[in-house]
């Protein structure tokens, strides 16, 4: 009896070291970092953003716009990924081509895009595939991004199905390239070239113009670039230039290795054992984020608090927030706005309530989707190298006084 | 005249500010140099040499704390899928020891 319970009392410890060792099961997913310093350097048109880097530009948005269902421009994340970007662009030249497998290849302007062809507006989340990484654990590869890699926006252009039926597809068409104007400081190195199954376009894939009204900003694409309603941003390419239409897909860097998830059920690996089959990360999962009160901020006892945040997925659609104040044992319903931004946007949720107990006090949200998809606990979420597709249910911990 | 010329200047100003959005775009546009903090050590002037001509420093140092192997991963994809073959085999060596002992995780895989 006593040999047993020995054996069994060294087995466990032998178990917790090989897990030590492996550094993966004793490590678990946890909120992404919060309330990082924005930048005392303002970037083009941009308020001071949390900058992680001048070359190429890469900025974050605070939480606080989270509060809201449109996400400013000059608060808008950036994310690029070539260091030169044209430093001017002239919009009375700026052509945008259309070649390939097409009946009549295309030179557009943009007056002519605003012109000559039905003009759309789209609202829609635009978010990094890598949004919140700084969440895995152990540390994914790339930015570490806190909840703020991610926006919402009303574009503005033309569908992207009018430009190339007007082209005219010829029978091989299959695959779509986007090429954008920025590039590389190395001659060799490649483009930036997305590539998209034709079966993956629908009329809600729009080349846009406007954002929000304005112009798009310089940093987020300039004169024109591509929206995706419900994909991760990885394939929204900026300073659209050129689309090509081809019959085979061409083997691109920014297609086959970056921005790939594991292809199994759990789409996730460990970092000894790295799932050796891999898919894109295309689209996006069921989310929400608090943006009022912020993490570590003061709250009032016995005042009356609303929480807001927004909540959003690929667009099937947001059925209910729920609110836990007491770590996720219990939840209770948030009030969502009217929808009517449409099913690709944010959807604004508030929830009332007085705080009566001082000290620390944890508020959490988890957004629900029309299938019945939620948002798991982050120690549930499993890893993958890339730190991407992160969703966990969301926390602050503010202190009422 | 005083008078007049005040009108013109204030005229003028907001004949700048009214300028549309795509106009000012017209112009070049400059990105700020931001300073990041990155650490001295053995191999900086590698790193400096090789890796700032495509990117900035905080690029480097905002991808955490990782082991050996990331970072002799993250230069080997610099040279095979970026095509910076400009890089010697000694001076990935170099860069990557850097990286490890400054923004290492103490692991080697």
């Amino acid at each position: 009896m006593e040999r047993r319970s020995f054996i069994k009392t060294a087995l466990s410890a032998a178990g917790a070291a090989a897990l030590g060792s492996t550094g993966l099961n004793a490590a678990t997913t946890r909120q992404p970092v919060d309330n990082r310093k924005i930048s005392e350097v303002a970037f083009p048109e941009k308020r001071p953003m949390i900058t992680y880097s001048d070359r190429p530009p890469l900025l974050e948005s605070t939480r606080d716009v989270f509060a809201y269902p449109i996400t400013p421009n000059d608060q808008f994340f950036v994310r690029w990924h070539m260091p030169d970007i044209p430093t001017r662009i002239d919009p009375e030249t700026y052509t945008i081509h259309i070649n390939g497998l097409v009946e009549k290849e295309l030179h557009i302007t943009l007056d002519q895009l605003k012109n000559d062809f039905e003009q759309v507006e789209v609202t829609a989340v635009l978010q990094c595939g890598g949004n919140s990484r700084s969440a895995f654990q152990p540390v994914a590869g790339g930015i570490q991004w806190g909840n703020g890699a991610m926006g919402c926006a009303k574009w503005k252009g033309v569908r992207l199905s009018d430009l190339l039926d007007k082209a005219g597809l010829k029978k091989e068409a299959a695959w779509i390239g986007f090429n954008g104007q920025d590039n590389a400081a190395y001659y060799k190195t490649p483009n930036f070239v997305r590539e998209l199954h034709l079966d993956e376009l629908d009329d809600h894939v729009i080349v846009a113009y406007e954002m929000n009204g304005e112009d798009l900003p310089y940093l987020n694409g300039y004169p024109i670039r591509l929206v995706i309603p419900g994909y991760y941003s990885d394939s929204w390419v900026k300073m659209l230039s050129n689309i090509t239409v081809t019959d085979k897909y061409k083997s691109l860097f920014f297609m086959d290795v970056a921005y790939r998830v594991p292809d199994n059920e759990c789409e996730c690996e460990t970092p000894e054992k790295r799932a050796k089959k891999t898919k894109p990360i295309t689209k996006m999962n069921v989310k929400s984020v608090i943006g009022y009160p912020t993490q570590d901020s003061i709250v009032t006892h016995n005042s009356h608090l609303v929480v807001r945040g927004v909540a959003f997925d690929s667009g099937q659609g947001i059925r209910e927030v729920l609110i836990s104040l007491d770590e996720g044992k219990t939840w209770d319903q948030a009030i969502l706005d009217d929808g009517s931004a449409g099913r690709y946007a944010f959807r604004t949720f508030r929830y009332s309530f007085k705080p009566t107990k001082y000290g620390k006090m944890k508020i959490m949200s988890k957004a629900i989707n029309k299938l019945g998809e939620e948002q798991p606990f982050a120690k549930d979420i499993q890893w993958n190298h890339g730190g991407y597709k992160y969703n966990g249910i969301d926390e602050v911990m503010v202190e009422v006084v | 005249m005083k008078i007049t010329n005040r009108i013109k200047k204030l005229l003028l100003a907001a004949a700048v500010i009214a300028v549309p959005l795509s106009a000012k775009v017209n112009e070049d546009v400059a990105v700020p140099y931001v300073a990041f903090p990155i650490k001295m050590g053995k191999g900086f002037d590698v790193v400096q040499a090789q890796c700032l001509t495509c990117h900035s420093f905080g690029y480097m140092i905002n991808q955490g704390p990782q082991s050996r192997t990331f970072w002799k991963e993250k230069v080997e994809k610099m040279i095979v899928h970026f095509k910076a073959d400009m890089i010697t085999e000694k001076d990935a060596e170099i860069i990557t020891d850097y990286f490890f002992e400054q923004y290492g995780n103490g692991k080697l895989k």
